[in-house]
């Protein structure tokens, strides 16, 4: 929504290309496949070449073209005109499909471990299930090249995206429940659900997720590993509705962790059909959790009761001693 | 809402002292921007921005926790004293900056300092020890703390003012509202006989010290 605004306030003023190249730099990940489609859209409409330039300027016009038609037109005709006296249009479309697919080092880097992917079963989380992705892509296994710490950034790269679907899931059901179509869960219900949905995305490559465990705890994916860890504990109390501000912010997520880390590990030695094993631990987990936060509700408000015994003992002697008269 | 109009109510005999009409003035200001506490925080233009908004809450909230935890010292050992109601008045105030603080955390999901427990602890020990020392112990106390809170918001206007004053306009007029509080909590200090006490130089320096190392830390952790 803010970005929209941003593309709006960008449409509206159109001084120039840095001032519209520079707002639509800081959009999330929607946004910037939105961009993308559009651009794509732009891109075979226009009969423009791939460049860095044109297309970020491109996809900049795009991006406002939702909100300003006319000077979408003005400024693409005007971009049109601009970029095909720079450089040559490029005759062969299926180029153009794959050339319009990545426009950063990093976009390409994605896409070839996204393709790696499919070969882990059969390579392991290794540099040849990378060198199968690039070559599935039409590219040289060479690309491997790209990747110095190559099964990490596989697993990496799996594990973001599995946190990214996680996140678009919890967001939904927030927005589903916000809307007044769907129940609030209760919080052991939904950190379970949460769990589970989450886990069940590692079971296509449950063969192989031992190996990528041991490569997440290697000492330099360490940081890295910790903090996709830290972030998808945390967005999960976010849509579970936490928003303490005390130690509580600490404790919970702490406690997650462990309920998230043992009930993966227990998934990975689990053979009964369809994880049931798995969920039933993850059930008593939770529970035990929910146990431990009841009683120690339960201590403190004890412990407050018996303080406040001990203030009315005290205060009492004061006032048979007479220490507590107003001076 | 209804929390809102109750304080605004329970507040009202403050508002009668001709001294407290500015403070009410400002005090029905962040009423009415508690409302709309949504909009206070910019959205983060990138990574490095969110990371010096969230240091900047962090601390802040740190620093009113642990003001808050002072005037709770100063009043478990002071409440019934004469200075009581005063002390009182100001911790009131404190609470309602804590409160903006939380809500601020909350909806931009600010990681909270760790050490709270600590600060806790030591704030709830200063206000009480320097209490122990009478009424002009706790409110050299004060004077030191405000000042030192004070010299802290001051330098935080001054970043969001040299970054983008338009960018920040809400979260600066809070700032504002915030250290203007702080800086009648000191004056308020200074006109009970703060100075009057006995090692008063050493007392507030001590404490600014320790104010400062407190902002330090909680800016990091």
């Amino acid at each position: 929504m803010a970005a929209l605004l941003r593309g709006l306030r960008a449409g509206r003023l159109l001084r120039g290309l840095p001032s519209v190249v520079a707002a639509p730099a800081s959009t999330n990940q929607q946004c910037s496949s939105l961009r993308r489609s559009f651009h794509c859209a732009a891109l075979r409409l226009q009969d423009e070449s791939k460049s860095d330039k044109s297309s970020a300027s491109s996809s900049s016009s795009s991006s406002s073209s939702t909100t300003h038609h006319e000077h979408y037109q003005a400024h693409s005709s005007h971009q049109d005109t601009e970029a095909a006296s720079q450089q040559d249009p490029d005759p062969n479309s299926s180029d153009r499909e794959q050339d319009e697919e990545y426009e950063t080092e990093e976009q390409l880097q994605a896409q070839i471990l996204a393709a790696a992917l499919e070969f882990v079963p059969l390579h392991g989380w290794s540099m040849e299930a990378i060198a199968a992705g690039a070559e599935s892509l039409g590219l040289s296994s060479a690309s491997t090249g790209m990747f110095p710490n190559g099964s990490g950034d596989l697993v990496l790269h799996f594990i973001s995206q599995c946190n990214s679907k996680l996140t678009e899931i919890l967001a939904e059901q927030h927005n589903q429940v916000q809307l007044g179509q769907a129940e609030r869960k209760k919080t052991a219900d939904f950190l379970r659900d949460a769990v589970e949905t989450r886990l069940r995305m590692c079971i296509p490559y449950i063969e192989t997720w031992p190996q990528a465990l041991s490569i997440l705890l290697l000492p330099h994916n360490i940081p890295d590993s910790l903090k996709h860890l830290s972030t998808m504990v945390d967005d999960i109390w976010y849509y579970a509705g936490d928003r303490s501000t005390d130690m509580n912010w600490y404790t919970k997520r702490a406690v997650l962790t462990g309920l998230y880390n043992t009930t993966e590990l227990v998934m990975l030695q689990d053979s009964s059909p369809d994880f049931k094993d798995t969920w039933a631990f993850l059930d008593n987990r939770i529970q035990d959790v929910v146990n431990m936060a009841t009683t120690a509700k339960q201590m403190q408000s004890t412990g407050e009761a018996v303080a406040q015994g001990l203030m009315g003992a005290a205060v009492t002697l004061k006032n048979l001693t007479g220490l507590n008269q107003k001076r | 809402m209804h929390r809102a109009a109750h304080t605004a109510l329970c507040d009202w005999p403050q508002f009668v002292r001709p001294a407290m009409i500015r403070q009410s003035l400002r005090c029905t200001g962040s009423l009415q921007t508690s409302s709309r506490a949504y909009s206070v925080i910019p959205p983060p233009r990138d990574r490095e921005e969110e990371e010096m908004m969230h240091r900047m809450l962090r601390v802040d909230h740190a620093g009113e926790y642990g003001a808050n935890r002072i005037y709770a010292g100063q009043m478990a050992v002071l409440g019934r004293s004469r200075t009581g109601p005063l002390i009182q008045q100001m911790w009131d105030q404190e609470k309602k900056h804590l409160a903006k603080f939380n809500e601020i955390l909350a909806e931009n999901r600010v990681r909270p300092t760790a050490l709270l427990p600590l600060w806790n602890l030591a704030g709830f020990a200063l206000g009480a020890s320097t209490a122990l020392l009478g009424k002009e112990g706790a409110m050299a106390c004060t004077v030191a703390v405000e000042e030192s809170i004070s010299e802290h918001y001051n330098s935080q206007i001054r970043a969001l003012m040299e970054s983008d004053p338009e960018r920040y306009t809400e979260l600066l007029q809070m700032i504002k509202e915030f250290r203007d509080d702080e800086m009648d909590h000191h004056d308020t200090g200074l006109e009970h006989d703060a100075e009057s006490l006995p090692g008063y130089w050493l007392l507030k320096n001590a404490i600014q010290l320790g104010c400062k190392a407190a902002i330090y830390v909680s800016q990091r952790v």
